[in-house]
C-alpha cells in the first residue's frame, strides 16, 4: 500500500485571502507512508496549507498532486476515496450517535442508491475498534467526554479508508493524556497500513515524538523541512517563532525536545 | 451492539407509531367535528357504503379540506426540517425567514393581476425570490453568511412582505379584501379535491427529489470542510437542498396560504417524539408532525367559535409563538444566540 | 441647533400637509379660513375641523410618543433594533384593549383605552424577561426574536377576536397594523395627557439613563440606582406606547427609524435626542400618513403599513450590521 501513488506534493503554491498573501510560492513533498507535521506560529498559514492540500481552497498559483494526479482536476468522489480531511473543531449534529457519525465517513464509497455493504460495515467496525469506541458506538456524541468525542471524529475519517489522511489540529482542547492517545492511534494506522499522514499541530515536542518529518512555517514563509532533528534547532525556532529556546534530547525517546528559555 | 441497536430502533418505531396514531386521531376528529357532528360509525358507514351524512362529509364537506391540510402541513413541516438541518439552527424555518410570506405575496399579486399561471408556480416564484433576497442580503461585508443574520434578515423580509400584503389588500374592494386577508393569514376553508390533488402531486415530485438529496444533507450537517472532504460539492448541494426546501414550502402555501409557525414547530416536535437523528428520519417525522398540527389548527379554527370559520393561521400564531419563545429560552441557555 | 430648527420646520410642514392635502383640494387659503373664520355651514370647514384636526392631533401624539419610546428603549437596552412594535409592546397594548372591549361589550371609550397601559407594561416586562434581561444578558438578537414571537402571538389573538366578532375590516386594520383614519373616534384628550406625562418623565430621567448605559456598576458609582431608573424608563415607555396605541393602533417601526435620525439632530445628549425624537417622530408619521392617502385614492394606505414599508428595509440594513451573541 505504501506506493509513491500516495505521496502528496505541493508545487509553487501561492494562496491569499483578498489582498493578503498567506502562502507565497511554496513547494513541499509529503512522502507516501510517512507522517508529516506542519508546525508554526498562529497566522503563518498552516491550516491554509492543509486546506489547499485537501482542495478545500483553490490556490492562486501552483498545484497539488497526489501521486501523479493533479487534485484540482480530479473527480470529487475519486479524490475522497484517496484522501480524507478532518477539519478543526467540528460540531456534531444534535443527538447523533457515534456509529451514525462514523457511518457517514463511508459516503464516497457508496453509490447514490446502493445499500449499506459488508465492506462498509467492516470499515466502520474497524475504525471504531481502532479508536476504542466499539462499546460506546450507540451513545449520542453529546454524552461523550472531549477526548472520546475527538476519537469519534477521527473514526469517521478512518472509516473513509483512504491511503492519505489530513488532520487539522486534532489535539486542540484535549488534555495531555488524550493528546497522546489520539496521536498514538493515528500512528498505529500509519504503521499498520502505510497511510500517508499530514497533520497541523501546535505542540512541538509531541510532533517530534510522533512524526517522521516536520515542516516549520514562519511569518515569512517556510523555515525548514525534514527530520525532527534537522527542523527543531535553536536557530530555526528563533526564525519561526521568535522564541529563544534550548533543544535537548527527549530523555525517553531521544527525539529533540524544546525547552523555552 | 446489536441488542442496543434494536432498542434504539424499537424506540424509533414506537415514536413513528405514536405519530401515525396522532395523525389518524387528528383526521378522525377533524372529520367528526363541525357544524354537524358525526359519530365514528357515521364516518365508517359513509366510507364503506358511500351513503349517508358520513359520505357527504367525506366527499364534499370536510374530506377535501382535511386531505389538503395533511398535504400542506407535511410540505411545510418537511421544508422546515430541511432548513433547520441545513443551517443547524432550530429557528431557521421558512416561515420565520419570510419565504412563506414571500410566496403568499406573489400568489395574491398574481391573482389580482388576473394571471392564468397556476398557483403553485406563483407561490414558488415568490418563495424563491424571497429566499434569494434573504440569502444575498445576509452576506456580510467580509463575505461570510451566518445563520443568525440569515434569520434576522429573513424576519425583515417577512416584515416587508407583510407590509406589501397589507398595501395590496388596502386597494381591494371590501369583500375581496376580507377574503385576501383571510388567505394571507393562512386558511383551509372551502378547499376542494383539486387543491388536495395539487398539493400531493407537487409534494410527491419534490419528495422524490429530496430522497436523492437527503444523503448530502447528512454530510452538510458535519460542516462544509468535512463534507467536501467526503466528496460532496457542498455549495452546489446546499443550493439544491435550499431550492427543494423553498419549493416544498411554496407547495404548502399555494393551497393553504402562508400559515405561520408550522414549519418552525414540526421538525423539533417530531424529532422529540421519534428520536430521529438522521436527516431522513427527521424530515419524515417533521412532515407527519406538520400534517398533525395543520389538521388540528384547522379543526380548532373552525370549531372554537361556533358557526364561524377563523383562518387556521390565527391558531398556529397563537400556539406557535409561545413555542418560538420557549425555543428561544432553550437556545439561550445553550448559549447559541 | 440649526438641525433642530429644520426638524421643527419639517414638522410644521407635515402638519399643514395633513390638514390641506386630501381628496378635495382646498389649499392653504381654505385652511386659513377654516381656522380663523370657521363657517359651520361649509362642509370643507367641517371636514377640516372634525376629520383633519383629530387626524393631525392623533398623528402628533402617536408620532412623538413612539419616537421617544424608541429612543428610550434603544438607550436602556443598548439595542439598535428596539422598537415598541418589534418588541411586542404595541401588541400588548392593543391586545389588552381588544380583550377589554370583548369582555365589556363593544364600546371603545376612554376607559377601555386606558387598558392599553397595563397591556403595554406587561408586554414590556415579559419581553425583557423572555429576552434574557433578568439574567442580565438581553442581547439584541434575543430581545428581537422574543419581541417578534410575543407580537405574533398577541396579534394573532387580536385577529381571532376581531374576526370572531365579525367586525369591519377597518377595525381589524386599526388593531393589527395601526391607522390614523377615524381618529375622531379615539380618546385623544386622555391619551395626550398620558403622552405628556410619559415625555416629561423620560426627559427628567434621561441623564440617569445615560449614566446607566455606561454599565450598571459604573452607574452605581455615579450615584444612581439602576433598578429605579429601569423602572422609571418602563413607566415612561408604557405611558408613551399606551398613548400611541390608544390613538393610532400598533404602529410599528417608527421607534426603529427615529432614534438614528434623532442622534444626528440632537447630538449625543439623551435629552436633546428625546426632543428631536418627538419632533421627528411626529413629522415622519404625518408625512407617512399623507403619502398613504395620496398613493391610491380613494383607498387609503394605513399609516402602520407605510411605516412598515419604510421600516422593514431599515431593519434589514441594521440586522446585517449586528453581530450574534449577547454583547454586540
Amino acid at each position: 500500500m505504501t506506493s509513491a501513488n500516495n505521496a502528496l506534493k505541493a508545487e509553487n503554491l501561492t494562496i491569499g485571502y483578498g489582498e493578503r498573501t498567506v502562502i507565497d510560492n511554496l513547494s513541499l513533498d509529503f512522502p507516501a507512508g510517512r507522517m508529516t507535521a506542519i508546525l508554526g506560529p498562529n497566522g503563518c498559514g498552516k491550516s491554509t496549507l492543509l486546506r489547499a492540500l485537501a482542495r478545500l481552497i483553490t490556490p492562486e498559483k501552483g498545484t497539488v498532486t497526489l501521486g501523479s494526479d493533479n487534485i484540482f482536476s480530479m473527480d470529487t468522489r475519486a479524490l475522497a476515496r484517496r484522501l480524507a480531511i478532518l477539519p478543526q473543531a467540528s460540531k456534531a449534529p444534535e443527538g447523533i450517535t457515534v456509529a451514525d457519525l462514523v457511518r457517514r465517513g463511508r459516503t464516497p464509497w457508496r453509490g447514490l442508491f446502493s445499500a449499506w455493504s459488508e465492506a462498509d460495515a467492516a470499515a466502520v467496525e474497524r475504525a471504531l475498534k481502532e479508536v476504542g469506541l466499539t462499546d460506546m458506538s450507540e451513545r449520542p456524541i453529546d454524552q461523550l467526554s472531549g477526548g472520546q468525542r475527538q476519537r469519534a471524529w477521527i473514526a469517521l475519517v478512518l472509516a473513509q479508508d483512504t491511503p492519505c489522511l489530513l488532520l487539522d489540529e486534532p489535539t486542540t482542547w484535549l488534555d495531555l493524556t488524550h493528546q497522546i492517545e489520539v496521536l498514538s492511534l493515528v500512528r498505529e494506522r500509519n504503521r499498520n497500513q502505510g497511510v500517508t499522514v499530514v497533520t497541523v499541530l501546535h505542540d512541538l515536542n509531541l510532533a517530534a515524538r510522533f512524526y517522521d518529518r516536520l515542516v516549520l512555517l514562519g511569518p515569512n514563509g517556510m523555515v525548514a523541512a525534514g527530520s525532527p532533528q534537522d527542523v527543531l534547532t535553536e536557530e530555526n525556532l528563533m526564525t519561526g517563532f521568535g522564541l529563544s529556546a534550548m533543544v535537548l534530547p527527549d530523555p525517553i525517546t531521544g527525539t529533540p525536545m524544546v525547552v523555552p528559555r | 451492539m446489536t441488542v442496543k441497536m434494536n432498542a434504539k430502533m424499537t424506540a424509533g418505531i414506537r415514536g413513528g407509531l405514536v405519530l401515525a396514531a396522532a395523525l389518524l386521531l387528528a383526521i378522525v376528529l377533524s372529520l367528526m367535528i363541525g357544524q354537524i357532528r358525526l359519530s365514528v360509525s357515521d364516518l365508517w358507514t359513509g366510507l364503506l357504503t358511500g351513503k349517508g351524512p358520513g359520505a357527504l362529509t367525506l366527499r364534499v364537506l370536510r374530506g377535501p379540506g382535511v386531505v389538503t391540510a395533511i398535504g400542506a402541513g407535511a410540505a411545510l413541516g418537511a421544508s422546515g426540517a430541511i432548513f433547520q438541518i441545513l443551517l443547524r439552527n432550530p429557528l431557521a424555518a421558512p416561515d420565520v425567514m419570510g419565504f412563506t410570506s414571500g410566496a403568499g405575496l406573489a400568489v395574491v399579486c398574481g391573482v389580482l393581476a388576473g394571471t392564468t399561471l397556476p398557483m403553485p408556480l406563483l407561490s414558488a416564484a415568490g418563495g424563491l425570490a424571497a429566499a434569494c433576497a434573504v440569502a444575498i442580503l445576509a452576506i456580510k461585508r467580509d463575505g461570510t453568511q451566518v445563520p443568525i443574520t440569515l434569520i434576522l434578515v429573513g424576519l425583515g423580509i417577512g416584515f416587508l412582505t407583510t407590509a406589501g400584503n397589507s398595501f395590496i389588500v388596502t386597494r381591494l374592494p371590501p369583500e375581496q379584501a376580507a377574503e385576501a386577508q383571510r388567505w394571507l393569514t393562512g386558511s383551509l376553508a372551502a378547499r376542494d379535491w383539486g387543491h388536495a390533488a395539487q398539493v400531493f402531486g407537487c409534494g410527491a415530485v419534490l419528495a422524490v427529489i429530496l430522497a436523492i438529496q437527503v444523503r448530502a444533507l447528512g454530510l452538510l450537517e458535519l460542516g462544509d470542510d468535512l463534507a467536501n472532504g467526503l466528496g460532496l460539492r457542498s455549495n452546489r448541494a446546499r443550493l439544491q437542498l435550499a431550492g427543494t426546501g423553498v419549493l416544498l414550502a411554496a407547495t404548502g402555501v399555494a393551497v393553504a396560504g402562508p400559515v405561520p409557525f408550522i414549519a418552525l414547530m414540526a421538525g423539533p416536535l417530531g424529532m422529540r417524539v421519534t428520536g430521529a437523528t438522521q436527516p431522513g428520519g427527521r424530515i419524515i417525522s417533521a412532515a407527519v408532525t406538520g400534517a398533525i398540527i395543520t389538521v388540528l389548527a384547522d379543526l380548532a379554527a373552525r370549531s372554537i367559535v361556533p358557526g364561524l370559520q377563523l383562518p387556521a393561521g390565527v391558531m398556529t400564531g397563537i400556539f406557535g409563538a409561545p413555542y418560538l419563545l420557549w425555543l428561544l429560552s432553550r437556545e439561550m441557555d445553550a448559549g447559541d444566540i | 441647533m440649526r438641525a433642530m430648527a429644520v426638524a421643527a420646520l419639517a414638522l410644521v410642514f407635515a402638519a399643514v400637509l395633513t390638514l390641506t392635502v386630501g381628496v378635495r383640494e382646498g389649499g392653504f387659503a381654505l385652511l386659513w379660513q377654516a381656522l380663523t373664520a370657521f363657517d359651520p355651514t361649509d362642509p370643507a370647514h367641517i371636514a377640516i375641523h372634525s376629520i383633519r384636526m383629530p387626524r393631525l392631533i392623533a398623528g402628533l401624539i402617536a408620532g412623538a410618543a413612539l419616537g421617544m419610546a424608541g429612543t428610550i428603549m434603544q438607550a436602556i437596552t443598548r439595542n439598535p433594533l428596539a422598537d415598541p412594535g418589534i418588541l411586542g409592546i404595541n401588541a400588548g397594548a392593543a391586545f389588552a384593549v381588544v380583550i377589554g372591549s370583548l369582555i365589556a361589550g363593544r364600546a371603545d371609550n376612554g376607559l377601555m383605552a386606558a387598558l392599553a397601559f397595563p397591556g403595554a407594561a406587561a408586554a414590556a416586562v415579559a419581553v425583557f424577561a423572555l429576552g434574557g434581561g433578568l439574567k442580565g444578558d438581553a442581547g439584541p438578537v434575543r430581545l428581537t426574536l422574543a419581541g417578534v414571537a410575543l407580537s405574533a402571538m398577541l396579534l394573532s389573538f387580536v385577529s381571532a377576536i376581531i374576526l370572531a366578532r365579525n367586525e369591519a375590516l377597518e377595525v381589524f386594520r386599526f388593531w393589527v397594523t395601526g391607522s390614523l383614519a377615524q381618529a375622531g373616534m379615539r380618546p385623544l384628550g386622555y391619551m395626550a395627557v398620558a403622552a405628556v406625562f410619559g415625555s416629561a418623565l423620560a426627559i427628567a430621567i434621561a441623564p440617569r439613563i445615560e449614566a446607566l448605559s455606561l454599565g450598571s456598576a459604573l452607574a452605581r458609582g455615579l450615584g444612581t440606582n439602576p433598578g429605579r431608573i429601569q423602572f422609571g424608563a418602563l413607566v415612561a415607555v408604557t405611558a408613551l406606547t399606551g398613548a400611541a396605541v390608544g390613538v393610532a393602533g400598533p404602529v410599528a417601526f417608527l421607534g426603529l427609524l427615529v432614534p438614528r435620525l434623532a442622534r444626528r439632530v440632537g447630538g449625543h445628549v439623551l435629552r436633546r435626542e428625546l426632543i428631536a425624537s418627538a419632533i421627528l417622530g411626529a413629522a415622519i408619521l404625518l408625512f407617512a400618513d399623507t403619502i398613504g392617502r395620496l398613493v391610491t385614492p380613494p383607498a387609503e394606505i394605513r399609516v402602520g403599513t407605510m411605516t412598515a414599508l419604510i421600516g422593514a428595509p431599515m431593519f434589514i440594513w441594521m440586522a446585517r450590521r449586528l453581530r450574534a451573541g449577547a454583547g454586540a
